[in-house]
Parts: structure tokens; sequence; C-alpha cells
């Protein structure tokens, strides 16, 4: 989870995120993020998801929990 | 599938890129996103450059222009090739086909075979796999395969999504028999189920162009665009490119039995930079064998691609020498194809300009 906030804090361009973060309060949250997320779960999680499956996520907890549970679309 | 061709090589390869060069820093302000992250795109995706043509330039004054650099430097003489493969999404009309045209503005000999085929970004593949079909006949003895496409005509310039990676480009690559017999391995793939990823959505006959389908709307993203416009699930390409692809070289590779490092280069379609460098960490190849810098200079020319990360990155190599190539391509289809062959060395690799400054 740690290396998770590490890479979602540089995904959005902050100093650091919390797990109850809301992603839809970061300014930076947007198409190139989502890609950059999707990447993320190609290379860490081994899993493809798609932007809408992404943006099905409310806060950066929950998407760390939608990763995790593997490929769920492509 | 799995493909296998002998005694065929590329002797020659020329690329035509216009000269009007445009930059991302002068056109982000046309997206409607904040610099700041326009900037940040830049730096992931690799963008810089790119060349798209000035004005209603179309693939055939491309191709043509091509053809007469090569008739004019000695480097191909007008009856010395037998067949005409043009790989286009973009022709010059819906009828007659754009080979044809070529043909046809050069004045070349009716004993010709010209044919158009609908490829894009793994469509130097398919065309160097027709060329090789066709020069199993005895009266073909060259190919002159033309990859072509002013796709930049057909992307909305407030598309942040494609816009700033779309170039336009052609190549002729001249590919004739050689002696040498080793087999040529190859192999392709495709799947129409996923052929939403990269459209076109109006302007053919199933949906036929009208005021509608020629008025820009705002996507979920921000971007603006028309149904006559290309549109690219740019995550589900993503996707696509880091599932099917490694599978595919590692199958190749195996086919052949040569292993992965016995390979000097991997050329590959150019996406973007982010993505072929996902690719290569994937595949555990080093940056420095697969290039990724074309669109940085020149922006994504679907099947030109390849021609130009040659001509751009490893022209002496060529020219003097043999590099064992693994080329592969994919994209619109989806269509997703590898090949695995001696490259040069060749008679020659060049990019020249469209209109040429002399």
């Amino acid at each position: 989870m740690d290396e998770y906030l590490k890479e979602m804090a540089d995904i959005l361009d902050e100093e650091s995120v919390t797990a109850n973060d809301r992603l839809d309060d970061f300014n930076s949250w947007d198409s190139l993020a989502i890609l950059s997320v999707i990447a993320m779960a190609d290379s860490r999680f081994h899993a493809a998801f798609s932007a809408l499956d992404i943006r099905g996520a409310t806060t950066v907890g929950e998407l760390y929990e939608l990763l995790s549970k593997g490929t769920k679309a492509s | 599938m799995k493909l296998v061709y002998r005694g065929k090589r590329i002797e020659g390869l020329l690329a035509i890129i216009p000269a009007n060069e445009r930059s991302f820093l002068d056109e982000m302000d046309q997206f409607d996103f904040p610099r700041g992250r326009s900037l940040k795109l830049k730096e992931v995706m690799g963008y810089d450059r790119h060349r798209i043509v000035d004005g209603p330039v179309c693939v055939s004054d491309l191709a043509v222009a091509g053809f007469e650099h090569l008739f004019g430097r000695g480097l191909l003489g007008r009856d010395d090739f037998d067949a005409l493969v043009l790989v286009t999404q973009s022709p010059d009309y819906f009828m007659p086909a754009t080979s044809s045209v070529i043909q046809g503005r050069l004045e070349l000999k009716h004993d010709m075979f010209c044919v158009d085929i609908n490829q894009g970004c793994a469509g130097f593949l398919v065309g160097l796999q027709q060329a090789f079909m066709l020069l199993d006949q005895p009266a073909i003895r060259r190919v002159a395969l033309v990859n072509a496409d002013v796709m930049s005509r057909k992307v909305s310039t407030r598309d942040r999504n494609s816009y700033p990676l779309i170039g336009d480009a052609a190549s002729i690559t001249l590919v004739g028999r050689c002696d040498d017999d080793a087999p040529i391995h190859a192999n392709i793939k495709m799947d129409g189920t996923r052929r939403d990823a990269l459209i076109i959505p109006a302007g053919g006959f199933r949906e036929p162009s009208n005021p509608d389908t020629r008025t820009q709307h705002t996507d979920i993203e921000g971007n603006l665009r028309a149904r006559d416009d290309l549109v690219m699930n740019g995550s589900a390409v993503f996707n696509f490119v880091q599932t099917e692809v490694p599978p595919m070289i590692q199958a190749l590779l195996e086919t052949a039995q040569v292993d992965v490092d016995a390979v000097d280069t991997y050329l590959f379609h150019q996406p973007n930079r982010f993505m072929l460098q996902k690719l290569a960490d994937k595949m555990e190849v080093p940056y420095a064998k697969m290039p990724s810098n074309v669109v940085e200079h020149f922006g994504n020319s679907s099947g030109v691609t390849i021609p130009l990360a040659l001509a751009l990155n490893l022209r002496e190599r060529v020219l003097g020498g043999t590099l064992t190539t693994v080329l592969g391509g994919f994209g619109v289809g989806l269509t997703w194809s590898s090949m695995l062959l001696p490259l040069g060395p060749l008679e020659f690799c060049d990019i020249i300009d469209y209109p040429q400054v002399s």
C-alpha cells in the first residue's frame, strides 16, 4: 500500500496522498492520470482495467482495492 | 496464425514527410486542458514536434513525389517493378483505388498489379506479407510497397487525445527476391470485435457525412471532436498492446528458435514513447534496442512509423551491414503482427521532405 500511495502521489502531482483522499478532488485526476493508473495496474498488479473501471473508484483507497482484485476488463 | 516466407528481402526504403512541422508547445492552447496538465502529458508521452500536411495534400501526392525522387536519382527504374501495393486508410477517393491513381499519375506500364490495402498501424507488416506472396509469381520481379497516410486531416485539432501524436507520411519500400533460402518467420492475429477502439465513425456508407456528423461535441475527458473525426480509445489500445504484443513476440522467437538477446533491434510501430517503453519493460528488452523516438520527431503516421524508425535510428547500420530484426505492428482492426528477418545491407534508406526544398 505504501508503494502504491507513493506512485499515486506521483501520478497526481502531489507531495503525498492518503487512502481517504477523493480522486475527483484532484485537478490532476484526468485522462492522463487514468492511463497512468492503467499502466501501473499492468506492471504492478498484472491486471487490465478499462478507463471506465478506474473512473468507478471514488477514493485513492477504493482504487487500491479495485486494482488488487486483479483482471476485471479490458 | 504462423506465416513463413523464403527468398525475399527488403532492398531499399524511402520515407517522405511533409515539410510542415508543428510543435506541441505551439498547439497546446487549442486544447481545453490546463497548461500544466498538457505539459505533463508532453513529458510522459514524449510529445514534441510532428509533421502534418499543410492544406489538401493527398496520399498519392506524397507517393508520387517519392517515386519521382527514386526515378530521378536512379534508385529505381520506372519499369523495374511489377506490383504496387498501397497500404492506406486515407485514400484519395472511395473509388478508384489510390494505387491506380499513383500508377496513372506516374504513367507506369500496364503490366502492373496494383492493389490498395486498408490497414493502419500493422500496415507495414501486412504490406510486406502481401509483397512476399506476390513475389512467388515469376512475372513479379520486384514489388513497390507504399505505406501512406494523411490522417491529420481526419483528426480534430481540439482533440488532445489524438492530435498531438498524429503525423502524416509515406514510405516506399522495395521488396525483391534473393538467394538466401532461410525461412523468414512471421505471425498475425486479428480481432474485429474490438474494431471500435480506433475508428472514424462517420463518413463511410454506414453513416454518411452530414451536418450532424460534422458537428463537434465534447467527450467525457474534455476533447472536442465530430463523428467524421478519428476517435481512439486510448486505454483500450494500451491494454490491447500490453496484453497481446509480448506473447506474440515470444511465440515468433520460439518458432524461429532465436534467443531474445540475439535480436539486434526491435522495430515496432510507434504509437508514443510511453507505450513503447512499457512494452520494452514487459519484454525485458533494453530501450537501446527498441527505438521509441518517432512520435517526438515526426508524429505517429500509422504504417509508416516502422520505416521512419529504421531510417531515423539505424540508417548507417542497415546500409553497411545486416541487422537481425523483429518488426512489430499493432493497431486498428484490431490487428497485430510480427516478423523476424535479416535487414540489410539496403541500397538506400532515406527520409525526404514534401515538397522538396532544392
